[in-house]
Order: C-alpha cells, then structure tokens, then sequence
C-alpha cells in the first residue's frame, strides 16, 4: 500500500466523522416519556346535577419534546387520554367521564445551562369528552368539546447522584383563551341535535370563565439502563358558561418511561 | 426582572378562583332546602301556573319550611317533600326513593278512566298482530284499528310500513292511546309522519336560559315532516282519554294538524314539560319539567289537549259490551 493509499483510506474512514460533526449543527433531539397514572377526581356537572361526584381516575399521558441541538426554538406535544368512575355523596349513582386530550405547542428556551433550563410557550389544547350520569333520563351525559390557545412554562434541574444523572421538571399551564361546547342552561341535547335549534352552543371562554390549569412536577432516575418517570400531576379544568358549572378536578401519581432519541442527518 | 413577569400569568388561576356549587347538607333541612332550589332555578312552568291557578314557589317555601325538623324520620320528609312538589299539580315531577315515588297523578285520578281493559280485548280478540308495540287488526266493518300503549319503542319505518300496508283497505284507521302516558317523543314524531304530505307547523318548543322563571330562549317552531315511508291517506281517528300523558300528548298535538285526523274522547293529562333529572343530598332523585312545549297557537298544553268529540264510556254501553269511544268513531269513519 502507497502512502497515498493510506492517506485515501483514512480519508474515506474520516469522512463520516466530518459528516457527523457537520449534521450535528442541526440534529434533533426527541425526548418522548409514556406515563400512566392513577389518582383521585372530583367532578361537578350542574347541568347532570348540583352534587359533586368523586372517585377514581386512570390517565395514560405521553409527552414529547422535540428539540434541534444549539436552537433555543422546540416543540411540546402531549396526547393524554383519561377515564374516571366516581360516585355521589350518598353513594347510590355513579358518574363515569373520559377525555381525549390534544396539545401542540412551540416552546422558546430562554434560560439555558448544563443544570438549568427554563422554557416558554404556547399550545394549541384540544379536548374531546364526556360525563355520563348513571341515573338522569332526559339529561343522563354531557359532551365536553374544547379548544384552548394555552401558555405553557416548564422548569427542568439536572444533577447527579453518585454517578447517576436525575432531572427534577416542572410544568404547568393555563388556557387564556378557548372556545368551549355547551348546551344552554336548561337546553336539552334532543333539542340541539334532533331539532338543529343552537343556542349558544359554542361559547367564547377566557380566564375569568373557565380558569383551569394543570401542572405537573416529576423525577427522572436511571435504573437498568433505563431512564424512569414519577411525579405528580394536578388537572384541574372548569368553566362557568351559559349559567351552567363544571369542572373535573383530579390529582394523580404518574409513572413511565423516558426515551430519548437523537435524529442525525447523514449526507451523502 | 420585569420581563419574567409573564412567568406569573398561570398563577392568574388562583385568583380566578374554583369554580364550584354549593352542597346543602344531608340533613332535613338541607334536603328540604336543596329541592326547592333545584325546582326554583330549573322548573320551567312557574309564570304559566302563577297566571292558571296562582303558583307562588316562595309562599310554597315559606309554608313547607315550618314543617321540616331535624328530628323527623325519613318517611315525614319524603311526605312532606312529595306535598311541596304536588303544589306544582305536574305528573312529571316526581321523588324517587328506594321506598316510594312521590307524584301527583290528580290529572287522570280525578276524571273517568274512560278506559277498559275489558271492553278491548272484546275488540282486539287474540289473532291481532303485533310490530314494534303496536297491536293491529281490522274491525268487522272494515276500520282500521291500532291500539298504541306507550311510545317507549322506537318505531322503525319497516315496522310503519307493514301495519299501514296490511290496513289500506280498510275505510279509515282508529287509532287508539288511550291510556298511553308517554315515552320518546321521537317515537310519536315517526308515527304522526304518516299522516301528513307536506312539512306543517305542529308547534313550539323553548328552554330555559337562566334561573330565573321568565329566562327563556326564544321559542323554537316545531315542523313534522312527511315520512318517507307510506302514508296514510284515508280518516284516522285518534282516542283519547285523561291518561293520554307527555309524548303522547305530544302525538295528539301532531295529530291535530294533520288533515283528516279527528280526535275522540276526554281532555289528554297534559304533561308539556321534557323532563330533567337531578338529585338531592341524601340520594333521593328528582325528575322535573325543565323543557316547555306549545301547541300551534303558542298555546301550553301542560293541562292537556281537547279533543274535537268529547265522549265518555257509558255504563250502558259497558254492560253492552261495547266500547263508547271505539263505536263514536266507527261510526264517525262509516258516515
């Protein structure tokens, strides 16, 4: 082999290396954690009935940010779907709620160190749900369909413990403004999708008429190789629209798994 | 520091508040007192009763609060509450507990039943047919006759289909609900659909806005629209007697904008409320009017609907073993 062969050859073996290093401007890096979590709701429909109902919810949350190394810029997106069972005071009806969750937000990182980061930003917040009355007739559900624009600010600390890395985060958001579904005060649903007569049936909601919030403090720690979630999470959403309450409070464990993934783009 | 300040914005939240109801007490006053509330933000007749017979829901309160006492038994307060809910005289309002329904059924209890069990089965015999509910036949002369005891099925229009293909020949149909107190409205929506060619104007329907009494939405025009299905084109009489009640009533108000539709028999009970559920602290629920319908006119037709012939069963005829009101309109139908 000539020195220039061997010059060749490390350069072919170098040559991904510089690929590598030149990409890294512009990897993506997505942490995704799966979390289920169990806790205690308490849901109030004045609509179904003026007593409040409390029981047990489960919730499956997966939360994903989506960020590109030395970009301040990153994306949140959570998909959570929950399904409680609570009863009322006397103990003789049972109401059953589920929501779908929906978030998309883009989130600017503003405080930004080895151990500290601060992050800002706003979510588009869907919701698709229900609460079923297990005794009413004429009025045994109601349909929850809301649409947020929601700030979002989130803290994240990282140190180590012995050799092992953690990360204390905190979340918490708060919808400003929305648009919300609702039958009128005493509007029944045949009324509305039987007989097509609406009546301020998709109401404006700001803070001062559906002040909700949820927030979420969790620990990251590593064990076989595998990076754990668990925390706390507080959900608390209402509204006061068209002379009707609501609100289903819930404060859940949350346990799962956190996956990071690093996307790099190999050019030829 | 003052550009962090939007950091607070979240904790906007609590300042904002819960928002939240207030839950009376399990006690007897506290049943006492959520009842009249549920009622005094919910019920939707109070101003049309006010004006028929002089409901007045706080004179209610005042009277009924000295007879509740924390050391009476459960019995004494569902009587005492049953008597309270009885002043608004509407047989959709109603106490359920585990031992007993509280109700005021003084719309048919106080009039002629105008019914027997006896007399139709002389008229239906055993080989009548049977679809979704609805028992059929023809008659010796040639009347169509359909006994509809409750609109609680959902009538397909396959079921329609059958019962008026097999009496087309007939000269004209009977319709009979007497004593039929109700079910789903859309039920007697599809069954009136057959009587009519074109959309017609059958009513109003409103709900409440507010707690108030007088928060209503405006009133909303109820349209019965042609089924798609065959329709009956021949005179339908329809009998009705006091127990005819909510859904049903609400048939008989179809009915009687469709042409050839005569209706026979006593007054219906009435009940033009959609009813709601809720419930008190002690569990006991409670059912209410909460909906308001109306006739063509505007008119409420919560105390019933009268008929265009008003007949009543006779003793005579009873002995006879002939149905007044089933003859009144075999007769009417072969003029």
């Amino acid at each position: 082999m000539t020195m220039n062969h061997k010059i060749f050859l490390t350069f072919l073996f170098l040559l991904p290396f510089s690929v590598l290093t030149t990409a890294a401007q512009d990897d993506k890096i997505i942490t995704n954690a799966k979390m289920i979590g169990i806790g205690n709701t308490n849901i109030l429909d004045t609509y179904l009935s003026p007593e409040k109902y409390n029981g047990t919810e489960f919730r499956y949350i997966s939360h994903t940010l989506r960020e590109k190394r030395n970009s301040h810029l990153y994306r949140e997106i959570i998909q959570q779907g929950n399904i409680s069972y609570a009863n009322n005071r006397s103990e003789n009806g049972g109401e059953m709620a589920g929501t779908y969750n929906f978030q998309y937000g883009w989130h600017w990182q503003f405080i930004s160190d080895e151990k500290f980061t601060v992050g800002v930003g706003g979510n588009i917040d869907a919701n698709l749900g229900f609460i079923y009355n297990t005794r009413n007739s004429n009025n045994p559900a109601q349909a929850r369909a809301y649409l947020n624009i929601t700030p979002v600010i989130e803290a994240a600390y990282r140190f180590h413990i012995k050799n092992g890395l953690h990360t204390l985060r905190y979340e918490i958001s708060a919808p400003i403004l929305g648009v919300m579904f609702s039958p009128n005060y005493g509007q029944s649903y045949y009324e509305i999708f039987s007989k097509g007569n609406y009546d301020h049936n998709v109401v404006p909601t700001w803070v001062g008429n559906a002040p909700s919030l949820r927030q979420m403090l969790t620990f990251d720690f590593s064990l076989w190789k595998t990076t754990f979630r668990i925390g706390y999470l507080g959900d608390y959403q209402q509204a006061k629209v068209n002379n009707l309450k609501n609100h289903i409070y819930t404060n859940a464990i949350v346990f799962g798994v956190v996956k990071k993934f690093s996307l790099i783009k190999l050019r030829p | 520091m003052k550009k962090y300040l939007f950091l607070l914005l979240p904790f906007f939240f609590l300042f904002t508040g819960c928002i939240d109801e207030k839950e009376y007490e399990n006690t007897q006053n506290g049943n006492f007192e959520a009842l009249w509330k549920i009622i005094d933000e919910h019920y939707c007749f109070f101003d049309y009763k006010a004006k028929v017979y002089g409901l007045d829901w706080d004179e209610v309160h005042e009277r009924y609060a000295k007879m509740v006492n924390p050391s009476m038994s459960e019995l004494q307060l569902f009587e005492v509450l049953g008597n309270m809910l009885a002043e608004l005289k509407d047989g959709h309002v109603n106490i359920y507990a585990g031992f007993d329904v509280a109700r005021n059924w003084s719309w048919h209890e106080n009039y002629p039943s105008n019914f027997s069990d006896t007399l139709l089965t002389k008229y239906l015999g055993t080989d009548y047919h049977i679809a979704s509910g609805l028992y059929y036949r023809v008659l010796d002369d040639n009347v169509g006759y359909i006994r509809c005891a409750t609109f609680s099925n959902d009538f397909g229009s396959g079921n329609l289909d059958y019962v008026i293909s097999y009496l087309a020949q007939c000269n004209g149909l009977i319709i009979d609900i007497r004593n039929n107190s109700g079910g789903l409205i859309s039920s007697a929506e599809k069954l009136a659909a057959r009587f009519t060619n074109e959309n017609i104007l059958v009513g109003y329907l409103q709900h409440k806005t507010g707690k108030g009494h007088s928060d209503f939405s405006s009133m909303e025009e109820q349209w019965l629209k042609p089924a798609k299905g065959i329709r009956w084109q021949k005179p339908v009489i329809v009998l009705t007697n006091r127990q005819v009640f909510s859904a049903a009533n609400e048939f008989v108000k179809y009915m009687k904008c469709c042409p050839q539709v005569t209706v026979v028999g006593d007054k219906t009970g009435g009940g033009a409320g959609m009813p709601f559920s809720s419930e008190l602290p002690n569990g006991w629920s409670i059912r209410f009017s909460a909906c308001p319908m109306y006739d063509k006119n505007k008119e409420s037709t919560e105390f019933g609907i009268d008929p265009n012939y008003k007949v009543n069963l006779s003793d005579i005829d009873f002995l006879k073993g002939k149905d007044t009101i089933i003859e009144y309109a075999r007769k009417l139908i072969n003029k």
